[in-house]
């Protein structure tokens, strides 16, 4: 069995608060059900766990990290006292948004690696109903800890060395681009006090750039594409994710997926989650579209639209314009009639 | 296996193709940057590697386990005329790529003169990770150093002349001449800047 400890904490509401109320605690048996749905949210981990941190450098440049080091410090000595520092860090960075939450330290060996998953559990409100054959009974629940898949938050962290390894990590966090589109920073930010691995402008670049180098080659259907989402992308300015989840929201087609994926270096980093740059995006590449009355649809690099394509005002009033370019064919397609 | 075997595993199989590809991502970064004289990109050389490994702190190893800990397995430099470039590219080096550490390397004492420079240890991007790569034996950071020419020029020449492995320790008065030299570029780096901003201001 690879899990070999497992420690839980209930942590309370305490940013801006004084002094935090103690934080208990227990050490949780290797056995029975609990046990059980605890060891498959670590086996689970590794997939549930698809946002790759990296602990952020101390305020004068040094190698050191707060929560890094509670972290290491559970891992050389994994204790429930150790374990309460996380917690109680954890406590300090919880306010009314947050709320309570239960805070479980899973720690194992695979292999010649050690793994620790932190899971946190946001709590809830339930109806407990109890049937017999004769009646059913309800009984209202309060403080119920659940995995919810609104609020669910978790960090996994392997390495071998305790000393140059657990810099980096994977985490989850369902509340990272919120439907409001305030992003959540409690989880990655200020409790683990880490960034995404990868920095927003050299995500952002690597789309973009993935992108331009795609249309270059494409065919047109795959060119009008790749453009129109490239158009559309600055709607995605603050946004949070990654070129999987950028190719599921401009509903690109599998023809245009595979020239992205082609621009790509390796097969990992579409997954790779960023923060998108507007400002670094349209550096790099940026397509204006106008659609015509007529069905018509122009499409050119946004830099030398107004040089390709010359405008002429048709009918003021109607605003009816006409748009015309001169050049040589060098790609004609047909799409495919439905 | 021992550590030199599995260094150089991971040398031949990962860290001189690793070491191409971070420079090259580090230029496209830099393209359209002025006053670039170089980018530079090195795998740490196996003797160098060793030599770092046995090092002691304070009558200990000072690395209980090198491949985790020597960070510097892959180093990349970036060579600029000016002092002001010097700052001007950090701001890009840590836009683009992200750090654990950031040091300005001066001499401790006013009085002193030896090594300048800035140093990073960054996360290895994953774009530079091709997927035939082994990677379990990519490390998970490398060192990127931003130095003017006359930075460059003398912690070449000095650490030809007193950090290979195998030479000698420098006398007194050898160390004496390094500290000179260093005064000089630190000097020249200065008188540069100044003609810098006085000719573009």
């Amino acid at each position: 069995m690879s899990v070999q400890h497992v420690h839980t904490y209930l942590v309370h509401i305490g940013k801006g608060k004084a002094g935090p109320p103690r934080i208990g605690g227990t050490t949780v048996a290797l056995k029975d059900k609990f046990f059980d749905l605890l060891n498959n949210i670590y086996s689970r981990s590794d997939d549930e766990c698809d946002i790759d941190i990296t602990f952020s450098l101390s305020p004068d440049g040094k190698q050191q990290n707060p929560c890094r080091d509670l972290i290491l410090d559970y891992l050389r000595n994994p204790t429930l006292p150790n374990g309460r520092m996380i917690a109680e860090r954890l406590e300090k960075m919880t306010d009314n948004r947050s709320g309570l939450g239960l805070l479980f330290l899973i720690g194992g060996t695979e292999g010649k690696e050690r793994k620790l998953v932190i899971s946190r559990f946001p709590t809830d409100s339930a109806i407990l109903a109890d049937e017999n054959q004769t009646a059913l009974t309800v009984e209202f629940l309060e403080r119920v800890f659940m995995k919810s898949k609104y609020s669910y938050k978790a960090v996994s962290y392997r390495g071998r060395s305790l000393e140059g390894d657990f810099w980096s990590g994977r985490a989850t966090d369902k509340q990272i681009n919120p439907s409001n589109g305030d992003i959540s920073n409690y989880w990655i930010v200020e409790f683990l006090a880490s960034e995404f691995s990868i920095t927003p402008a050299a995500g952002t670049r690597r789309l973009a750039v993935a992108l331009r180098d795609a249309a270059k080659k494409a065919d047109i259907e795959v060119k009008t594409e790749l453009a129109a989402a490239t158009t559309l992308a600055s709607r995605l300015k603050g946004q949070r994710l990654n070129i999987d989840e950028f190719e599921q929201r401009f509903g690109l087609s599998p023809e245009a997926c595979a020239a992205l994926r082609s621009e790509l270096k390796n097969s990992k980093v579409a997954q790779e989650r960023f923060q998108f740059d507007s400002d670094e995006f349209n550096s790099v590449i940026r397509y204006r579209s106008v659609e015509m009355s007529s069905g018509g649809i122009l499409i050119g690099p946004s830099g030398n639209f107004d040089k390709i394509f010359q405008k002429e005002v048709v009918d003021k009033e109607k605003k009816r314009v006409r748009y015309s370019t001169e050049g040589t064919v060098v790609d004609t397609r047909l799409k495919k009639g439905l | 296996m021992s550590l030199q075997s599995e260094y150089k595993n991971r040398y031949d199989k990962v860290l001189t193709r690793l070491a191409e590809a971070i420079a090259e991502q580090v230029q496209g970064y830099l393209r359209s940057e002025p006053r670039i004289d170089r980018v530079t990109g090195r795998a740490k050389d196996i003797a160098s590697f060793m030599d770092k490994a046995r090092r002691e702190e304070n009558g200990k190893k000072k690395y209980s386990e090198p491949l985790s800990q020597i960070q510097d397995q892959i180093g990349v430099r970036i060579i600029t005329f000016y002092t002001s470039d010097v700052t001007r590219l950090h701001d890009i080096v840590v836009k683009y790529f992200r750090p654990i550490e950031i040091k300005n390397h001066v001499p401790e004492s006013e009085k002193e003169f030896s090594y300048f420079g800035r140093h990073f240890i960054l996360k290895v991007p994953t774009d530079a990770i091709s997927d035939d790569m082994d990677r379990t034996l990519v490390p998970e950071f490398f060192e990127l150093q931003i130095k003017t020419l006359f930075q460059h020029a003398w912690s070449e020449a000095e650490h030809d002349l007193g950090y290979k492995p195998g030479t000698t320790p420098l006398t007194s008065e050898q160390k004496r001449r390094l500290a000179f030299t260093s005064a000089q570029a630190w000097g020249a780096d200065h008188i540069f800047e100044e003609l810098f901003r006085e000719r573009h201001p």
